[in-house]
């Protein structure tokens, strides 16, 4: 019955995104495309409720419940379940894919209804694809008879609040980056650059991409910090690297589209920048979702799948990019532009994002062109995007502080230095203090800690002397965030402090200032889990009680698998992060404790990062009267 | 100019999916692990037999014959699973076959073996791993093919299936 259900409403969503195309296509009846659009949205919103449903109620007589999901699994679990699979997470996508489609439709009125339905012709396209490949090669909706008693469970790795969400929150970032895809090949098609402000519309939706891939991706570092218990947020994976990649073409995006606007220029340029974007968020998902890549990612190998993804990602990007080879001469233009410029600086750093997304894209698929060349296995990770990737972004940060206090076209560069000055002040002032307190001699760290505050010197005095609203608040708090993000990079990353040792009941073992005991170890149950957790005592150096960690190591008997829970004690300036790993009574355990410092400004700064892009993404639809 | 330098995303776009296609259809597997040891000399070892309960020296074994080598424990599912294809090829001649019994009770293995059936010439006890650490062992079951010059030919990681068992048979067929 579900089944029969959940399959229906897919079929349905098939037929009103056929309606869609055709409708929006004719532009004869707006009311017809409507119909299309809201049909759209409510029969897929109904098939991903229904699975939702047989997750929450344990319907076992679906394939995919029954594979990925169990009774005794918490409410949360349950439905965050629905997106831990390949399956569900297609209908995730779906349903994404075609609220976007509803806030498109949403914008249309008359002036701009020509360019508003050949984007919603083009969506309808996508959203047509994603369905016909989830109702034949992956169809959530399968059914198993006769219906087990019990599900084989979930990874316990993936039972996480932080994980529950991060899913969503990415599916909103690279969906988000199909609208602007439809919106920039609508733009070449009808080729009427100098008629028609397409870049307006553009910017919300690549706001919006942008800032939820932000949050999404800053989610599941933090996941990965503190479930993975290796005491490290960003392990260069490559499911890590194709979420990153489309956020770095997304930050060039966003600044070229500021030139645009204000200068009229770089129009080709935005325009391939969001065909690239969107193709390297499905490029992701095909790596992730083919298993030609092994990583904590991958849910299932199936060659038909990566085939068929792969086929429609070459459909889609050679037709765009074709598109784009043909029609874009019309969107140059010959205005050449100052270095010391606003638009000076902003190019530079766009230049800068795609080289480092080159570099990053080369780093993931390298071994693949390796082995289907010469059959060789190499896997390529920290030490290669350490060297490549950090050298171009460093200079990037730099101009990143200088742009915002450039004005558009030329300007004497005396002016700026005074501009600068206060800015610099207080740079060379935190500088300091920093310099201080962490007395250290990395050449990495002191370029990590000048840069950083000067970014967030910039910005929190742009933020405090703000008086014509020259600039955007939503920019200066996002610059910010990425001050703030520099800064607990460089700190985690330079002055990391890690002991792994032997410890029985009692011992004692010191780290830096921080004096911690192995108190007692004890036995504990969890609705679906039993674990033992260790008690650590930390104090400080005057024998004061700081805090007790009770770090855990699960057993999760349904589907077999042990996971670490690692304790974490954070405050402004570090964390002290314990790990507990194999041992017994008589031989103790393995401990690893880590002391982390300024990883808390990370989160921070991700987190303004967002707040900044939601202010923006508010101001820039309202200049759309949304 | 400029028009030829448009075309370079696409040219791009198509090299990248290129590979990715090929890599599709041909048949791999990710996790596949190659050895370094293949085409060198197998790596000498010393232990005890399961079965004979003497010290065995590596040179023992290896006398001018081809030689399987499968890593396995009864605490190991699939390894249960790869026996039936194991004991088949133990009714090849011109192939004697050594099992290593990692990390195992030799009890439970000799429970296991009269139940299951005994393919191995001899049984050598890996009670602490070491042979395996010696031999790149990834995990087990794992199963290495060494030639009658004592060069490693092939290794297999996880357990025997029906498509390795024919490749395992027409390598040792080829050998011949």
């Amino acid at each position: 019955m579900t089944s029969f259900a959940g399959n229906l409403t897919l079929l349905i969503s098939l037929f009103f995104s056929i309606s869609q195309f055709i409708t929006s296509k004719k532009n004869k009846n707006l009311k017809a495309v409507s119909y299309s659009v809201v049909g759209l949205l409510i029969s897929s919103f109904l098939s991903f409720f229904i699975l939702t449903y047989s997750h929450v109620v344990s319907d076992f007589s679906l394939l995919n419940v029954f594979q990925n999901s169990h009774t005794t699994k918490p409410l949360l679990y349950k439905i965050s379940g629905v997106w831990g699979n390949h399956e569900g997470s297609m209908l995730l996508w779906i349903l994404v894919l075609t609220l976007f489609n509803f806030f498109i439709f949403k914008l249309i009125d008359k002036k701009n209804s020509i360019f508003i339905l050949k984007t919603l012709e083009i969506q309808a396209l996508i959203t047509f694809g994603f369905l016909f490949f989830t109702f034949f090669t992956s169809n959530p909706f399968e059914t198993i008879y006769p219906p087990p008693s019990n599900g084989l469970g979930f990874n316990p790795i993936l039972q996480d609040p932080a994980l529950a969400i991060h899913p969503p929150l990415l599916y909103i970032g690279y969906v988000g980056f199909s609208a602007t895809f439809s919106m920039s090949v609508a733009a070449l098609i009808l080729n009427n650059s100098e008629s028609f402000p397409w870049h307006l519309y553009l910017k919300p939706f690549v706001i919006a991409a942008w800032t939820f891939l932000t949050l999404g991706i800053a989610l599941g570092s933090i996941w990965a910090y503190y479930e993975l218990g290796w005491g490290g947020w960003w392990f260069w994976d490559p499911v890590e690297n194709a979420s990153f990649m489309p956020w770095l073409l997304g930050t060039a995006l966003l600044h070229s589209l500021i030139i645009v606007e204000k200068r009229k220029s770089l129009k080709a340029w935005v325009l391939l920048l969001s065909i690239l974007s969107f193709l390297l968020s499905v490029i992701g998902t095909f790596l992730v979702r083919s298993g030609i890549l092994t990583s904590v990612h991958t849910f299932a190998l199936d060659p038909s799948r990566g085939i068929y993804i792969l086929a429609f990602i070459a459909l889609l990007g050679s037709y765009s990019l074709i598109l784009f080879k043909k029609k874009s001469g019309k969107y140059f233009n010959n205005y050449y532009f100052s270095f010391f410029s606003k638009e000076g600086s902003i190019l530079i750093n766009n230049i800068l994002m795609v080289v480092v997304c080159g570099t990053v894209l080369l780093g993931t698929i390298y071994p693949l062109i390796l082995e289907a060349f010469t059959g060789d296995k190499v896997s390529v990770g920290e030490p290669y995007y350490n060297s490549t990737v950090v050298p171009i972004i460093l200079p990037a940060i730099l101009i990143m502080g200088i742009g915002p206090l450039l004005a558009w076209g030329k300007q004497e560069k005396f002016k700026i230095f005074k501009k600068a000055l206060p800015s610099i002040l207080l740079t060379s002032l935190t500088s300091i203090c920093f310099f201080l307190f962490f007395k250290t001699d990395s050449i990495l760290g002191i370029a990590g800690i000048i840069l950083g505050s000067w970014i967030i010197s910039n910005n929190l005095l742009l933020i405090l002397i703000r008086k014509n609203k020259s600039h955007s608040l939503g920019m200066l708090i996002s610059h910010l965030g990425v001050g703030l993000l520099i800064l607990g990079i460089t700190g985690s990353s330079v002055w990391q402090e890690e002991k792994i040792i032997r410890m029985t009941i009692q011992d004692e073992v010191k780290i830096k200032n921080y004096n911690i005991l192995f108190k007692e170890i004890n036995e504990i149950k969890g609705p679906n889990y039993v674990a033992i957790r260790g008690s650590f005592f930390i104090n400080d150096k005057k024998e004061k009680l700081i805090t007790i960690l009770k770090p855990e190591n699960r057993f999760y008997p349904i589907t077999n698998n042990f996971t670490t829970e690692a304790s974490i004690h954070t405050n402004l300036l570090r964390d002290l992060y314990i790990v507990l790993g194999d041992g017994n009574f008589n031989d103790g355990w393995v401990v690893r404790i880590y002391l982390n410092p300024l990883v808390v400004w990370i989160w921070i700064g991700a987190l303004l990062i967002f707040l900044g892009g939601v202010i923006s993404m508010k101001i820039n639809l309202k200049k759309l009267r949304f | 100019m400029k028009k030829k330098i448009l075309l370079f995303p696409f040219l791009v776009f198509v090299l990248v999916l290129s590979i990715f296609f090929y890599l599709l259809l041909i048949e791999r597997n990710p996790s596949k692990i190659p050895s370094n040891l293949i085409n060198k000399s197998f790596p000498v070892f010393e232990a005890e037999s399961l079965i004979t309960n003497k010290k065995v020296v590596s040179s023992d074994i290896f006398e001018n014959k081809i030689i399987l080598i499968n890593f396995f424990a009864t605490w190991c599912k699939p390894c249960r699973d790869e026996h039936d294809f194991i004991m088949q090829l133990s009714n090849k001649k011109n192939l004697k076959i050594f099992g290593i019994n990692y990390k195992d009770n030799s009890k439970k293995t000799q429970v296991w073996l009269e139940d299951l059936g005994n393919p191995y010439s001899d049984v050598l006890i890996d009670k602490n791993g070491k042979i395996a650490i010696d031999w790149g062992v990834y995990g087990i079951p794992e199963t290495f093919i060494v030639n009658s010059k004592g060069i490693i030919k092939y290794r297999h990681t996880g357990p025997i299936t029906k498509k390795i068992y024919k490749k395992i048979y027409a390598l040792i067929e080829e050998a011949n």
